[in-house]
This record gives structure tokens, C-alpha cells and sequence, in this order.
């Protein structure tokens, strides 16, 4: 294996026993036939049965196979950022441990990659799930996402996605926020594409999702949008959120303007406007002081220079790529 | 006698043991000793710890951290290095840092595959040394103490007490006694964190949350420093203030905005829905809105409540900016590829049969 590693595939597992060896099967029959150098990056979430003693004879058995086990439960997103961190590959691709996608796809992914993209997002057209609590809550949670961050992909959730390594290597994956990862790199202009991919009932285990998760993946949407926006420039989005109390504050300053004889705290023009205004107008400095604060984290952290660096260095087409 | 702790995780499969082998240091045990008196007992508490750990036949070393204060131990100190070459060192820093900054001074200087810490006066029965390290050699990551009984005066154990259950109660580690500094723990625990400010106190508790296996082992309280009586005032806010910032340390550090923003959404609701009340009576009834008292409050909570989602925002805005040097998850261990030229051998493939 000392020849570089041209696709890393990573796998985030959580009690997935029966699924690993098929799975292992089904990615060495899909990644020879690309005859690239590959490698496979298990990464295992502290699963209860015997997961990791699967990879382990995994690995033993194939060359290809790398395993990291985590000292404590840290969750899929965390799983797939350990993957990232320590893949070799030039392309990495993610996939679930469950069997659900199809492994043969992956040349697929890696061929749309090729054709000049920075993201290849799987997506299953023909789910086989249960209707009501997964794929209604996914149809909802999708358009939404589309919506929302106007990145035109059909199936945000799918974990089978390719991504170019230096595009990695720079986005913020944390919390349960993987799925944004298209949605966050768009800023950045990131080529983002999508193919149609295979989905397989499953066959082992089972399922960790559920509806509960419908509400949490809104609520993130709305942060990452936010946070996103607020990060480019926060002194000016911060600013813009004084805009309604400035004007609220606008409104109460005339209406004491206009009875300025009688303002005194002792009459309704003092006990009323003056402290309504007060209050709105200490608002208005407060949002610009987090402004000013948040725009030195910002500043702090050099993520503008990460991001310039990035997008030159994702800009020539990737066509000429030594295969 | 030994309790060992509940772990919301299974415990370690037997693959897993097997295969995280220790590092090959040279030194058996570290003792790091943070001293922030200048009359503390360092003799005797190295020469108890010497003697125990020759006794243990152990390759011993013992680093003396001096938190920014000389006088007599100082002078001790200087001595039992003399006496004990290559074993004893002391460091002395030039001001006070707590001892969260002496243990990681002294650690970044200790070659020990275990680290013990104990107090600068012999406060629990050196013997018990022994049964720690056992337990650590027993599969334990972590030992720490339990004194039991305690013999320090009763206003000074119920005071423990109720600190160690509000703690349990909180951070549902179920620790009997976080404030005895008496701890024996592998070398790994130490190498991933940075600890600061009072995170000395809570180390176990901290280990436990990276997914350490953490130990309690009841050992014999010999003497207790301190009056009796009750602390400063002071002392009980930053207990109170601790307590608070390892909850939210642990619960909000990736996600602020979750924190704040109920926070700060509660008060909005709050003082909005009784504004919109007081609207409504002003222009449909004719109140007056500004002559009442509920108004001022009302208002004063919104803003308030706008202000908290408000910080949340900027925190939020921080993790994200710094997300790519937060990492989330703990490597226990990895096993690279089985041919790849930095493949771990040492310790590795012994246990296994190569099958190519």
C-alpha cells in the first residue's frame, strides 16, 4: 500500500455486526473494478455487540481495511469527521454501515466527481423504507433544505456522497450536521452535484432513526443558515437586526419629541416613551456590540483565509487528473 | 473494598483490551505533588511514597510543583533532591496558577506510565498506593479515592457531602468524594486534555466523560488540613459557579444556540405574550399602557430575553468558526492498514494469526 491512496472510502458503524462482511465484500468488488489504489476507513462509535471484532478480522483479511474505534459514544457526524481526519485518499466517499446503500454505486459517484465536482450527493429515488416515519418526514425535511439554502439536491440525508479532499478539510462538521455539508460548502462555491443511487431495504439490524429527528434536522437547518450568513459578515447581519427596535425606538423618540414641554417622569410621556425608547436604543448597541464581538471571533479564527485558499484551490477543472 | 462505576456504555469487549497494549515508557510511576504552602510536608510525603513504591518494586520519579511559594519546603525539597538523584525534581513557578496548571507542568516533565497525584501532606494511608496501582493494572483507567470513614471534623464532612451529592445529582457521576487529590491514572488519560481553573477537582469526572474506565476505591483517611468551621463566602460561589460550568460544558460546548436560544426564547414568549395583553387592552378597551408597573416588567424581560438569544448567537458563530480545531470524538485506537509501512506491529499483530 505504499502507492497513494486515490479513494477512501469511510464507514461510520454502530452495532452493524452482520452488515460489516457483505458490506466489505460488496465495497472490494465495487473498488477493484475502478483498478485504483483504495482503502476502506471503518470508524466505529463504540458499537454493543461485536462490531469492532468484525473489523478487526476485516482488516486482518484485507489490506485495504483501516480501523478507528472511538474511546466514547460521539455520534454518526462526529464518526464521519474522524474518517475525514485520518482517510488518505484524494476522494472520499461516505456510506452507511447498514447495507442500505449500494456499494456498486460508488464508481458512479466518483465518475460525476471527475466530471468536475466538488460534491456528489447520492440520491435514493426509490426508497425502501416505511412511508409514514421515514420517507414522508425525509420529503418534508428535504424540500425544506432545498428551500431554504437553495442547494438543488433531492435527498440531503443520504449518506452516499463523494467529496473532493481539499473541500473537506475545511468545512466545520460538527453536532449532527453532516447532512449539511452540501448546504454549507455552497457559500463557498462548491460544484455540488447528484446521481441516483440504488437503496436496499435492510436486511440486518436496525434502523437509529426515527420522526423525533424530523424537528431537530429543521432546527439545525435554520442555525446552519443562519450561522452561515452571520459568519461572512457579522457585523452587518447583526446590524440589520437592530433595524426593527431602531425603528420601534424611532417611533417612541417622536412621540416624546412632540410633547417635550411636559416630558418628566411624572407624567405618562415620562414613565412611558422615554423608557420604552431607553430600553429599545440600549438593544440597538447591544446587538452592535455582539456585532463587533462576533465579527473578532470571526476575524480570529482566519476562516476568510481558509476559504479564499480553498476556492482557488478547487478552481481549475479537475479533468486532467492523473488517473 | 472497590465500586465500579456505571458506565452508560458497555464495558470494554475483550478484543478491545487485548488490544490496547500499554506504551513503552521507562519510568513505572510519576508522582506529581502540587504544593501551594510553603509548610507543607514534603518530606514526609515523598519519603512515604518512596518507600511504598520501593516496597512495590517499582521504577519511581517524583516531581515537586511549587505553585509560586518557597520557605521551608522549598528548602526540604532542594534536600530530598540531593538524596534522591535522577528521582525527585522540583519545579517552581514564579507566581500562583492553581493546581490545575501544577499538574499539567508537572506532567509535561513525567516519564511515568502512571501518574499519581497526592496531596502536600499525607493525608490518606500510603498503603493504599498499592491497591491503586492494582486496580489500574486490574484494566482501570482512572483510581480515585473515597475516604472512608472521614476524620476530619462533622460540619466539614456534611459540607463534603452535600458538595459531592449536588455533583451526582447533577452530573450523574457517581463519585463519593471529588475533593480527595490522592489519584493514581495511566499516562493516556492526561495526554488529551489541557486542564485549567478548577478542572483539577473534576478530573475524574472529566475522564469518565472521554469514556475512561474511572474506579472508586475506598481508602483510609490518616489527617485532614483546614479548620473546621465553614469556608469564605467566597469559596462557596465559585464552588456554585463550578459546578454551573462544567454543566454547560458538558452539555451546550457544540451547541450554544440550543442553550441560549430556550433561554432567551422562554423570556421572549413570556414578556411578549403579556405586551400583546397589555396592547389589546390599550387599543381595544382603552387602557392606559404606560401607567402600569407590568408594562415596565414585561418589557424588561423580552429585551432581556432577546439579549440571552442574542449571546447564543455569538457563541454559535464561534463554534462554527472554529469547528475544524474541535474535534468531537475521542480515538481510542487506531489500526492502520495490515501492510501499510507505519502499521502499529509492536503490539499488534502478536495476537493475532497473520492470514497473508
Amino acid at each position: 500500500m505504499s502507492a497513494a491512496v486515490e479513494i477512501s472510502v469511510v464507514v461510520p458503524v454502530f452495532d452493524e455486526e452482520q452488515n460489516l462482511v457483505p458490506l466489505q465484500a460488496e465495497l472490494a468488488a465495487a473498488l477493484n473494478g475502478l483498478g485504483e489504489p483504495w482503502e476502506v476507513v471503518y470508524v466505529d462509535d463504540r458499537s454493543r455487540d461485536g462490531s469492532l471484532a468484525t473489523m478487526l478480522r476485516l482488516r486482518d483479511a484485507d489490506p485495504h481495511v483501516r480501523v478507528i474505534a472511538f474511546r466514547a459514544r460521539a455520534g454518526q457526524t462526529a464518526a464521519l469527521a474522524a474518517g475525514f481526519d485520518h482517510a488518505r485518499g484524494n476522494i472520499l466517499v461516505t456510506i452507511d454501515g447498514d447495507l442500505q446503500n449500494d456499494p456498486a454505486d460508488i464508481p458512479k459517484l466518483v465518475a460525476e466527481l471527475r466530471r468536475g465536482h466538488d460534491i456528489v450527493a447520492g440520491w435514493r429515488r426509490d426508497r425502501h423504507d416505511g412511508w409514514f416515519l421515514r420517507r414522508l418526514p425525509s420529503r418534508v425535511a428535504n424540500e425544506l433544505i432545498r428551500r431554504v439554502t437553495g442547494v438543488e439536491i433531492h435527498d440531503t440525508g443520504c449518506t452516499l456522497k463523494a467529496f473532493r479532499r481539499e473541500l473537506v478539510h475545511n468545512l466545520p462538521i460538527y453536532s449532527e450536521q453532516h447532512r449539511f455539508l452540501p448546504a454549507m460548502s455552497r457559500s463557498t462555491g462548491a460544484r455540488i452535484s447528484e446521481v441516483v443511487v440504488n437503496h436496499r431495504a435492510r436486511r440486518f439490524g436496525r434502523s437509529k432513526y426515527g420522526i423525533s429527528r424530523l424537528v431537530r434536522v429543521l432546527l439545525d437547518l435554520l442555525v446552519i443558515k443562519m450561522v452561515t450568513a452571520f459568519s461572512q459578515r457579522p457585523l452587518a447581519y447583526f446590524m440589520l437586526l437592530t433595524v426593527p427596535f431602531l425603528l420601534a425606538s424611532g417611533v417612541f423618540a417622536v412621540d416624546c419629541l412632540k410633547n417635550w414641554e411636559q416630558l418628566s417622569l411624572d407624567n405618562k410621556w415620562g414613565r412611558g416613551a422615554v423608557i420604552v425608547y431607553g430600553f429599545l436604543f440600549m438593544l440597538c448597541c447591544f446587538f452592535l456590540g455582539l456585532g463587533l464581538v462576533a465579527e473578532l471571533a470571526v476575524k480570529a479564527s482566519g476562516m476568510h483565509g481558509r476559504r479564499a485558499r480553498r476556492v482557488i484551490m478547487s478552481s481549475p477543472e479537475p479533468q486532467g487528473r492523473a488517473r | 473494598m472497590t465500586l465500579e462505576q456505571e458506565r452508560p456504555q458497555p464495558q470494554r469487549s475483550e478484543a478491545r483490551r487485548a488490544a490496547l497494549s500499554p506504551q513503552p515508557n521507562v519510568i513505572d510511576v510519576s508522582v506529581i505533588v502540587p504544593i501551594t504552602m510553603p509548610g507543607a510536608h514534603v518530606r514526609q510525603v515523598v519519603e512515604s511514597m518512596a518507600r511504598e513504591l520501593e516496597r512495590l518494586e517499582r521504577s519511581w520519579e517524583c516531581i515537586l510543583v511549587f505553585d509560586g511559594v518557597r520557605g521551608k519546603a522549598w528548602a526540604e525539597a532542594a534536600e530530598l533532591v540531593q538524596r534522591f538523584p535522577d528521582k525527585v525534581r522540583s519545579i517552581g513557578f514564579q507566581q500562583s496558577f492553581g493546581e490545575s496548571v501544577c499538574l499539567s507542568g508537572g506532567f509535561e516533565q513525567a516519564r511515568g506510565r502512571i501518574i499519581v497525584t497526592t496531596p502536600q501532606y499525607v493525608q490518606v494511608d500510603p498503603w493504599e498506593l498499592g491497591r491503586m496501582l492494582a486496580e489500574l493494572e486490574a484494566g482501570a483507567d482512572f483510581v480515585t479515592p473515597w475516604r472512608s470513614p472521614r476524620i476530619d471534623p462533622r460540619l466539614n464532612r456534611i459540607q463534603s457531602a452535600l458538595f459531592n451529592w449536588v455533583m451526582r445529582r447533577i452530573i450523574h457521576a457517581r463519585f463519593h468524594d471529588l475533593n480527595c487529590y490522592f489519584r493514581a491514572f495511566k499516562r493516556e488519560v492526561l495526554e488529551e486534555l489541557t486542564i485549567y481553573g478548577d478542572m483539577y477537582r473534576f478530573l475524574p469526572v472529566i475522564a469518565y466523560r472521554q469514556g475512561f474506565k474511572v474506579v472508586e476505591t475506598k481508602v483510609r483517611h490518616l489527617q485532614e488540613w483546614g479548620g473546621a468551621g465553614f469556608f469564605g463566602l467566597g469559596v462557596y460561589v465559585r464552588r456554585v459557579l463550578d459546578i454551573l460550568g462544567m454543566v454547560f460544558l458538558a452539555k451546550f460546548t457544540l451547541k450554544p444556540l440550543r442553550f441560549f436560544g430556550v433561554l432567551g426564547g422562554t423570556l421572549v414568549v413570556l414578556g411578549g405574550s403579556v405586551l400583546t395583553y397589555l396592547f389589546y387592552l390599550w387599543l381595544a378597551k382603552d387602557e392606559g399602557l404606560y401607567q402600569k408597573p407590568l408594562f415596565l416588567v414585561a418589557l424588561i424581560i423580552s429585551v432581556l430575553g432577546v439579549q440571552i438569544i442574542g449571546f447564543g448567537l455569538v457563541g454559535e458563530i464561534i463554534i462554527y468558526t472554529q469547528a475544524r480545531n474541535l474535534r468531537e470524538y475521542r480515538v481510542e485506537r487506531i489500526w492502520d492498514s495490515r501492510t501499510a509501512p507505519d502499521a502499529d506491529a509492536r503490539n499488534d499483530d502478536q495476537h493475532r494469526p497473520r492470514s497473508a
